[in-house]
C-alpha cells in the first residue's frame, strides 16, 4: 500500500475533504492552504467543547467491563498510513464506538450522513480496530439539531475508505493537483474557492461556461496607515490604538485590518506586533518618504510547491520571456487606454501617439530577449509621459496647477514626479504583501531579474497596474484638487509630499483600490484590491501548469 | 455582504460588563452606554456571537443584536434626537 514511505500520515479529517473534493484535499493537506469562511469559523467555535481532552483517557489495551468515555483521542497507524483525532470514543470494555461532532443539522440523505463524513468516521473506526478494540459502528452527532446518526462499518464502507486513502496518497506522492470540480454546487460554499479558482481555471484551460461570481464575495479587511512621525501604535484588547504624544488619535479593529503600514519613525509595540503575527496581518515598514524597506510576516507561507514552481520557471529563459512580453504589453495597453480616455485636448493631437503605442504593443510580442523588451518598454513610457500632463484638468485661464515634462526620480524634482514615485512605492508594497500572502516569493521575478533588495516579482506583477492604479490616482488627486501646490516640500532640487499632502494622497490611493471593475475575461465585478489577489493566484495556477497562459489584466 | 447591527446589553455583574465592553470594541463602535453599532459580514457576526456567548451569564444577562440591514448604500431608518447618528463606515484608517 505505501509506495512512498516518507509521506506523512493522512489525517482522517483531510480524508473527509478529499472525498468531498479531491482538489480541496490536495490544497489543504499537500499544499497546506487554508482559509476561513463563516461556515468554518462556526464549525471551529462549535467544536471547542469536544476539542478539550477529557480526564478519562483511552485505555492502553482493552480492559474488562470498564465504561469508556474519552474525548479528543489521538490515534495513528503506520499500516494504514492515517492518523486521527477522534472527538469522542465511548463504549464498554472492548466494544467501543467513535463519535464525530459536526456543526449543522442532520442532512436528509440516504444513510443519514454524507459520504465524506462516513469515510472520516470509518477511518477512525479502523484506527480503533487496529488498537485492539471491537468497532462495528460509529456515530455522527449534529450539534444544531442535537441528533445522533449511526453509521455501520460494513464491507462496502470499509472498501470506500481504503480506496480514498490509496487515491489520496497517490495524488500526493506524484504531486499533481486534481482538476477542479465541474460546475459543482459544492464550490460556492467552499472556503477555499478563492484559492482553488475552480471556474476561472476551467474557463482558461478550455473555454467553457462563464465563471460564476463566487470568488468576489469573500470578506477581507482594510489597511491601517500610520505616517505621523510621532505615532505610537499599541494593542488594546481587540483593537490597535494609535497615539500621538500620549493622545489617542485613531483605532483600528484587528478583525478588520488587512495590513499595518508604518512610515518613518512611527513605532509599534511588541504585544501589538505579536497579535498581528498571530492573525497573519503583515506589517510593512517604510522610510519617512515612503520607500519600501521591508515587511514582517509570521513564519511564512506553508505552500512550498508554489515557491518551487516559481523558482523553476524563473531559471527558464523562455518561460521568463513569455511572461515578460505579456506583462509589458499589458502595461503599454493600459497606459494607452488611460491616455485615450483622459485626454483633455483635441483627438487629433493625441492620435499619432496612440497609434505609436499600439505599434509598441505589437512589437512587444515580437521581442526575443529581455533587453530588447526593456527597450520597447522605455520607448513606450517616453511617449506616454511626454503627453501625461495633457490629462490634467485646466482652469478657465487654460492653466494647470501642475506640469510634467519628463519623468525623473531619485530624487523626484517636481510635484508630479514626487506623486508618481510615491504611488509606485505604494503599489510595490501592495504587490509584495499580496504575493507573500499567496505563497510566492516577491524577490524572484521573471522580467525584472533578481537584484539585491529588489522585490522583482512585485515589480513584474505591478507593470500592468502602474497606469491603472498609480497614474490614475495621481490624475485623480490633481484633477479633483485633492492635493494642492502647497502640499509639497522642496529641498535641494528634490520634491516631496508633505505630511498633509501624503495623507490625502493615500486616501485617494485607497479609494482607487476599493473601486470595482468588471473583469474583462471573467465578466464579474471585483475591486482592485481583490483583483490583485486573483491575479496572484492565477499566476500560481499558470506556474503549476494548470492554465496555458497567464491572463494579464487589461481594461477596455 | 456587510450588515449594520446595533448591539445593546444588560449585564448584571460589573466584571462581566467591563469584559463585554472591552470585547465589543473589537467588533464595532461604541455608541452609547451599553450600546454599540457594528458593521459585520457573516463570518465576523458568528465570531462576535461566540465572543459574547463566552462572556455573558445566560440566565442573568441579556444581549440584543438588532440587524439594520445591508450596510452598503442603504440608509438605515434611525430617528436620532440630539446628536447625529452616523452609520459606521468601512474605510482605511490613515493617521
Amino acid at each position: 500500500m505505501a509506495e512512498n514511505p516518507d509521506l506523512p500520515f493522512i489525517p482522517a479529517r483531510m480524508l473527509n475533504e478529499y472525498v468531498y473534493c479531491p482538489r480541496l484535499g490536495y490544497l489543504m493537506w499537500v499544499q497546506g492552504e487554508f482559509a476561513h469562511s463563516a461556515d468554518t469559523v462556526d464549525g471551529k467555535l462549535k467544536h471547542r467543547r469536544v476539542d478539550k481532552e477529557s480526564r478519562q483517557r483511552l485505555p492502553e489495551a482493552p480492559d474488562d467491563e470498564e465504561t469508556i468515555h474519552a474525548r479528543s483521542v489521538g490515534l495513528s497507524s503506520a499500516l494504514l498510513g492515517i492518523t486521527a483525532k477522534i472527538d469522542l470514543v465511548e463504549g464498554e470494555g472492548e466494544v467501543v464506538r467513535p463519535v464525530d461532532y459536526k456543526r449543522g443539522k442532520r442532512p436528509h440523505v440516504a444513510g443519514g450522513v454524507y459520504a465524506p463524513e462516513r469515510v472520516q468516521l470509518c477511518a477512525q473506526g479502523l484506527l480503533l480496530r487496529e488498537h485492539g478494540f471491537q468497532v462495528d459502528e460509529g456515530f455522527i452527532y449534529f450539534v444544531e439539531s442535537r441528533e445522533r446518526v449511526g453509521v455501520p462499518f460494513n464491507g462496502e464502507l470499509i472498501d470506500e475508505t481504503l480506496a480514498a486513502i490509496d487515491g489520496f496518497r497517490e495524488s500526493a506522492s506524484i504531486g499533481e493537483i486534481p482538476p477542479p470540480l465541474e460546475d459543482s454546487p459544492k464550490c460556492p460554499r467552499c472556503s477555499l474557492v478563492g484559492i482553488c479558482l475552480p471556474d476561472e481555471v476551467r474557463f482558461l484551460s478550455h473555454a467553457g461556461t462563464e465563471p460564476r461570481p463566487i470568488y468576489p464575495h469573500t470578506e477581507n479587511g482594510l489597511p491601517l496607515y500610520v505616517q505621523s512621525p510621532r505615532a505610537y501604535v499599541r494593542k488594546a484588547g481587540d483593537t490597535l490604538v494609535v497615539e500621538v504624544e500620549k493622545e489617542k488619535v485613531a483605532a483600528a479593529r484587528y478583525g478588520e485590518t488587512s495590513q499595518v503600514v508604518l512610515f518613518g519613525n512611527s513605532s509599534l509595540t511588541t504585544p501589538a506586533l505579536h497579535e498581528c503575527l498571530a492573525r497573519e496581518i503583515p506589517v510593512t515598514w517604510l522610510s519617512y518618504g515612503g520607500w519600501f524597506m521591508g515587511h514582517t510576516v509570521g513564519t511564512g507561507h506553508r505552500n512550498v510547491e508554489t515557491r518551487t514552481v516559481q523558482y523553476r520557471a524563473s531559471f527558464d529563459e523562455e518561460a521568463c520571456l513569455k511572461l515578460a512580453r505579456r506583462l509589458v504589453a499589458g502595461k503599454i495597453a493600459n497606459s494607452r487606454t488611460l491616455l485615450k480616455r483622459n485626454w483633455k485636448g483635441n483627438v487629433e493631437e493625441i492620435s499619432p501617439t496612440l497609434d505609436a503605442l499600439r505599434r509598441d504593443l505589437r512589437n512587444a510580442f515580437r521581442m526575443r530577449t529581455l533587453d530588447t523588451l526593456l527597450g520597447i518598454e522605455g520607448t513606450a513610457a517616453g511617449r506616454y509621459f511626454e503627453n501625461f500632463s495633457g490629462m490634467f484638468k485646466r482652469d478657465e485661464n487654460e492653466k494647470i496647477p501642475f506640469d510634467l515634462t519628463t519623468r525623473n526620480r531619485r530624487p523626484p524634482r517636481d510635484p508630479v514626479n514626487a506623486m508618481l514615485s510615491f504611488a509606485y512605492a505604494m503599489l510595490t508594497r501592495e504587490w509584495t504583501v499580496t504575493l507573500a500572502a499567496v505563497g510566492l516569493d516577491p524577490y524572484r521575478g521573471f522580467y525584472h531579474q533578481a537584484r539585491f533588495g529588489r522585490p522583482a516579482l512585485s515589480l513584474d506583477m505591478m507593470e500592468p497596474f502602474r497606469p491603472l492604479i498609480a497614474d490614475s490616482t495621481v490624475l485623480m488627486a490633481i484633477n479633483n484638487g485633492e492635493v494642492q501646490p502647497d502640499d509639497f516640500i522642496h529641498a535641494a532640487g528634490s520634491c516631496n509630499l508633505s505630511e498633509k499632502g501624503r495623507r490625502s494622497f493615500i486616501a485617494a490611493f485607497e479609494r482607487r483600490m476599493s473601486q470595482e471593475v468588471t473583469h474583462p475575461i471573467f465578466r464579474y465585478r471585483i475591486s482592485y484590491r481583490r483583483l490583485f489577489e486573483v491575479q496572484a493566484r492565477l499566476l500560481v495556477r499558470f506556474l503549476l501548469g494548470e492554465i496555458p497562459n497567464f491572463p494579464v489584466f487589461v481594461t477596455r | 455582504m456587510d450588515h449594520l447591527y446595533i448591539v445593546s446589553y444588560d449585564i448584571s455583574n460589573a466584571k462581566r460588563w467591563r469584559q463585554l465592553f472591552k470585547t465589543m470594541h473589537g467588533y464595532g463602535e461604541w455608541l452609547q452606554l451599553s450600546v454599540f453599532q457594528c458593521r459585520l459580514g457573516r463570518r465576523r457576526m458568528i465570531e462576535m456571537e461566540a465572543a459574547i456567548g463566552d462572556i455573558v451569564h445566560h440566565r442573568e444577562d441579556h444581549v440584543l443584536i438588532l440587524d439594520l440591514g445591508p450596510a452598503e448604500n442603504v440608509k438605515p431608518h434611525v430617528h436620532s434626537i440630539g446628536k447625529a447618528f452616523e452609520p459606521v463606515r468601512r474605510e482605511a484608517v490613515i493617521v
